[in-house]
Formats: C-alpha cells, structure tokens, sequence
C-alpha cells in the first residue's frame, strides 16, 4: 500500500503545482478550476487509503513472502458467472436511448436499473 | 487487511452462447473486449477507406458532404472510443491478474458490466447512421456551434453523446478495477515494484482516466442540456462560450491521447526484452516515465487551442516540449534493451520495430506543432492528420498487432503462422507509411483536414492518390491477418506454457490459462520470475 499511496500524494500535490502554476501564468478560469479539482480529487484518494487503509498489511508487498504464506485465508469468492452486468448495461443503455427517445423507455429502465442493483445486492450476500 | 488468493464459486465451465454472455471471468472478459474492438477496428478501417476513397481524386462524387463530415466523425470516435483504447482495457483485462498472479479481477461482476456497456456505447453511437439525419457529422471533437441544435438537429448527435458517455463511463470503472486489482491482490511477493512494466503502465494510464474522464462525461451532459434543456453553456448569443467546449473538452481529449498509447509502451517495453534476451533496461526509469508523461499530460491541453488566441500558448507549449523528456526515457531504454542483446525477429518483435520507427516520426512532429508559430501554420491540416496518425497509428496499432501475435498463443493456446504474421507486418508497415507520409506534405501544401475534395492542380491529387493506394495496401495486410487468424484456429498448434521464453507470470500457467489462472506459482523474487524459475 505503501507505493499506492505514494503515488497519490505525489499526483495530488503534483496538480497542486501545475493548478498553481497555471494559474499565476495565465488567470484563467476554466482551467484553474480543473487543475484545482483534479489536485482535490487525487487528495480525496489519497486521505482515505491514509485513513481507511493505514493498516493494510498486504502479502503482495512482502518482499520475501512465498506463496505458502497468501495460502489458507479467505478473503472473498468469486462469481463465475453472473447475468446481472449484462442485465444492468442493458438497462442504462436504454436510459440513455430513453433519454433521447421517449422519456417512457427512460422511466422503465430506470425501474429496471434500480431493480437490478437491488438483486446485484442480494447476489451479493 | 490481509489478502490471499480468493476462493470461486466452483461451477461447470460453460463454452456455450450463455457461458460467455454470462461471464465475470477477467480472461473471458478480455477476449470480449478484443474481439469487440477489433470489430469496431473493422468498421472504422472500412469507413476510412471510404474517405480515402472520395479522396482519391478532387472532386470525387463517391459521397456526399453530408455523408463525409458523417465518415470522419464515426471514423475518429470509433477509432479513438470504441478500439484503440478499448484494445488496451481488453489486453489490461486478460493480463494484469495473470502478470500479478492473482485469480481475477478485484470486481469481477462490474468487470462484466463495464464490458457490456463498452459494447452498446458503440453500438449506440453508431445507432445514429440508421436515423433519418444521418450519424452525427460534428467531427469527434463535437465543437460547438457545430454539435449545437441549431445545427445538428438530428438524432444522431444525441445517440452520440450517449453513446460516448457509456462508453466514458464504463471506461472509468474499469480503470477503478484495474487500480484496486494490482494495488490489492498481488500473489505473494509481488511488490510493486517487480510488477511487470504493462501492468504499471495500466496503474498510470487508470489514472489518467480518473483524471481526464469525469471531464468529458460532465462535457458531454452541458452539450445536451444545451441542446434540449435550454441551456446555453456553449452559446455566445446568451453568454456561453464555444471556447469553454474546448477546455472541457480537452482537458479530457489530450490526455485520452496517452491513454491510447501508455499500454502501448507498456506492450513495446514486455516484448523487446523477450526478442533481445536481456532484462529491460532501467525498469525503474521506465515506471517513472510512465508517470511523469501522464502527470505532464493533464497540463497540455490547450496546445490543441493555440490558434484561438485565448490561451496562454507559451505556458503550454513548454510543458508540451517538456513530455518530450520522460517519452526520450522509454526509447532511450528500449533501445539500450536491444543494445548488443541476441536479437530474433520474430513476428511481435518486428511490429515492435515498426512501433519505434512509426512513433518516432509522429513524437518529431508532435514536438514540432508543440511550438506555437508551427502550430498556427500547421493547425487544422494534413499535417497534423499525419502527426497523429503516427502516433496512434503507427504507433498503438503497430503494438496492438504486437501483442496480438505475442499473447494470442496465451490466449488461445496457438501460435499464429510466422510466415503469414511476417507478410502483414510487411503489407501493413509498407502500407501505413505509403498512406501517411504523403500527408505531411499535403498539410505544408495547405490541405485542410475533414474537406472532401481539394484543388485539382498542383502536386495534391498525385498525393492523394498515393494515400488513397496505400490505405489498400492496409486492407491487404488486415485480412491477412484475419486469415492468419482463421487459418492458427483450424489448423494452428498447441502450444505450451511458454513459447517466447519470457519473463512475466502469465507466461508460467498454461495456454490458455485455467479458469482459476493458477495451478501454482514459482518464488517471486524479481520483476522476471518465470525467467528467475527456468
């Protein structure tokens, strides 16, 4: 984690520079807020694996870890399968067509979209 | 929080329709994604050989106006949407858990759901060409006032904005799982730090998308609030500005550029140590190029407006040159890779000579139109078709057929023919530099861009036609590979787990990979453990 983070400190305060370099070159707007926004974000990141993340102890960064040593936890399963993302691509597809065509298709693939995320929840558990 | 190898759901392997529509599978996912590029890859080559077409001769009547600006905008949104990066979202999807030795994708359903909305976005966007008006015809940069209502008022210009937005959005949530992917489920001893230089350059490129993509997808709502909602974000008349469109919008499309090369170095920097055998050269250095190249990239933007005398161009033009410097790194490396290593030509290496020799040219003339007085004479011409054709172009496409002919024995589990693979580099080098060369000099002759037709004296139709020529001579070498393809399918060789004696993790699982990807895995001691266990 320690790289991760790392790396979002130096791309955040790296924005911070450029937001304000730009800014004392050019006084424009549009961009400055950008740039400025863009440093916020990357800071957003980077405050929250600081918080949330401080005491990650991942087997990945041990230099010297053997494979025996990741064995025997669980952390999680995987779905092999699953018809829900196609499913949901599906619906907000159709939002978007909706949106475009006929505000009725919209409304009912919203329904849908909303539906979907619910059995994306329950698939979940 | 400690992370090992998580657990499936063991269920029966399906190879039927519903298996692979169905699939949360990364690998499964990653052929889709190919495969779907290669198909919108497919469609956009045709529509360019359309333009060249009309091109062929001034005053050609093979296609309407209307139907040209229709060409060129499909053209460049399918070419820079919907296959060169989505190629490398596909490549990123097959590879970054086997190069990292994990079992899949941190999020293996909204993996899936990416990939689906990758594919309609597309199919959206394209939805257009069936409306009354025709598909949208504002050129894949959309500037207002041209996008705007008042002009294009048919539906086409909105399903484009659709569809761009799903595919923005699904582009952005793919890049959140490949960032947590490699940051949390490295196998055991894969720091950072000895993850191959693809995968970083995916860490990079992820974050360039975080960046850049929120942009374009809030761009694109202000345009359809300002075509149906009433709004007037891009409207002078009411105190918009069509300059904003091109700030928004950029900040997004300059570095989208990167996007749609950074795998590529990736790719280039996972093949020439292969075909030089010697370990990359300053693998440090690279990772760190990568990085400085994205950074610099989000403060370039305004180099595509130098000409609307609202931008600070000396400010831009400088950091512009200076991504020069990092971009020197990565072919410095290269190059010091190949230096007195035991060289083999074989197919992906030769693509990925063309790569430096093609990108080479299109870096000089990015430098070149990075200085404002060239850019205002160059702006808007062939010239610049011809500068970014070679870097995507010659560039990513040479390295997207790279690692086709590299990771498609990884893939498939057959190698693709030599012989047939050596002809369409061949037709496809030749080919491209036949097409695009000329256009440097049609752009200092004056020709505009996105015109269809041009002045019917002087050198531009011999030049045209010498373009036009070469983008056949492209067909030639893109169903040859078809063929190939068709040809290693029926009657291609099984292959074993390593057949290029490589370096990275993929390399150690068989071909194709379980769909647990592991049996086991060796030590993991360097970035080359598969070389460090042979």
């Amino acid at each position: 984690m320690t790289i991760g983070l790392r790396l979002f400190i130096s791309s955040a305060t790296f924005a911070i520079g450029i937001a304000l370099a730009y800014w004392f070159t050019s006084r424009e707007i549009v961009g400055t807020f950008m740039l400025g926004f863009m440093a916020f974000a990357l800071g957003f990141v980077a405050t929250y694996m600081i918080v949330a993340e401080r005491e990650a102890n991942l087997i990945g960064d041990e230099r010297e870890a053997t494979i025996e040593d990741g064995a025997g936890e669980l952390v999680g399963t995987y779905t092999i399968r699953s018809p829900l993302p196609l499913a949901a691509a599906a619906a907000v597809t159709a939002i978007g067509i909706g949106i475009v065509v006929s505000p009725t298709i919209a409304i009912l693939a919203l329904l849908a979209t909303i539906a979907i995320g619910g059995l994306f929840i329950v698939q979940s558990r | 929080m400690s992370a090992a190898a998580p657990a499936f759901v063991e269920a029966p392997p399906r190879n039927d329709l519903l298996g692979w529509l169905t699939t949360t599978d990364h690998k499964r996912i990653g052929i889709l994604y190919l495969m779907t590029s290669l198909g919108y890859f497919g469609v956009a080559g045709l529509l360019s050989l359309a333009i060249r077409t009309q091109l062929a001769r001034p005053n050609n009547t093979f296609v309407t106006p209307h139907e040209y600006a229709q060409l060129f905008t499909l053209h460049g949104t399918a070419m820079i949407f919907l296959f060169v990066a989505p190629f490398a979202l596909g490549l990123a999807n097959f590879l970054i858990p086997l190069q990292i030795g994990a079992a899949d994708m941190a999020f293996p359903r909204l993996n899936a759901t990416s990939y689906w909305m990758f594919l309609f976005g597309g199919l959206v966007i394209f939805l257009g060409a069936a409306t009354n008006e025709g598909a949208a015809a504002s050129g894949w940069s959309a500037y207002p006032p041209l996008s705007e209502i008042k002009i294009s008022t048919g539906l086409g210009q909105d399903l484009w904005i659709v569809g761009v937005f799903l595919v923005s959005v699904a582009t952005i949530l793919t890049s959140i799982n490949f960032v947590t992917t490699v940051f949390i489920y490295r196998a055991p001893g894969m720091t950072m730090w000895r993850i191959p230089i693809f995968t970083w350059e995916m860490v990079a490129t992820s974050l360039l998308v975080f960046m850049a993509f929120p942009s374009l997808a809030a761009t694109l709502l202000l345009l359809f609030v300002d075509r149906h909602l009433g709004g007037h974000a891009f409207d002078p008349a009411y105190g918009g500005s069509p300059v904003l469109w091109q700030h928004l919008f950029w900040f997004f499309g300059h570095p989208e550029v990167y996007v749609m090369i950074l795998p590529y170095f990736g790719v280039i920097s996972e093949i020439i140590p292969v075909f030089s055998r010697k370990p990359i050269f300053g693998y440090t250095g690279l990772v760190l190029a990568a990085f400085a190249i994205a950074g610099l990239s989000m403060g370039v933007w305004a180099h595509h407006m130098f000409t609307t005398g609202f931008v600070n161009n000396p400010f831009f033009s400088f950091v512009s040159f200076l991504i020069a410097v990092p971009t020197g790194v990565k072919f410095f490396n290269w190059i010091a890779t190949m230096w007195r290593g035991s060289i083999s030509f074989e197919t992906p290496m030769l693509f990925a000579i063309g790569f430096l020799l093609n990108f080479l040219i299109g870096g000089i003339t990015g430098v070149m139109i990075s200085s404002p007085p060239i850019d205002y004479q160059a702006h808007d011409s062939y010239f610049v078709v011809a500068h970014f054709h070679y870097v995507l172009g010659g560039g990513s496409l040479f390295a997207i057929f790279a690692a086709l002919f590299f990771w498609w024995p990884k893939m498939f589990g057959r190698k693709l023919d030599e012989s047939l693979g050596r002809w369409c580099f061949a037709l496809l080098f030749v080919g491209f530099n036949v097409t695009f060369l000329p256009m440097h000099a049609m752009g200092i002759l004056g020709m505009p861009r996105r015109v269809d037709s041009y002045a019917a004296s002087g050198p531009l139709p011999a030049l045209n036609l010498i373009a036009t020529c070469g983008s056949y001579v492209m067909l030639a070498g893109v169903l040859l590979f078809v063929y190939n393809a068709v040809v290693t399918a029926r009657a291609g060789r099984p292959v074993s787990n390593d057949p290029w004696g490589a370096n990275s993790l993929e390399w150690w699982t068989s071909s194709p990979p379980p769909e647990h990807n592991f049996d086991s895995l060796p030590p993991i001691r360097s970035e080359r453990p598969v070389y460090d266990a042979r």
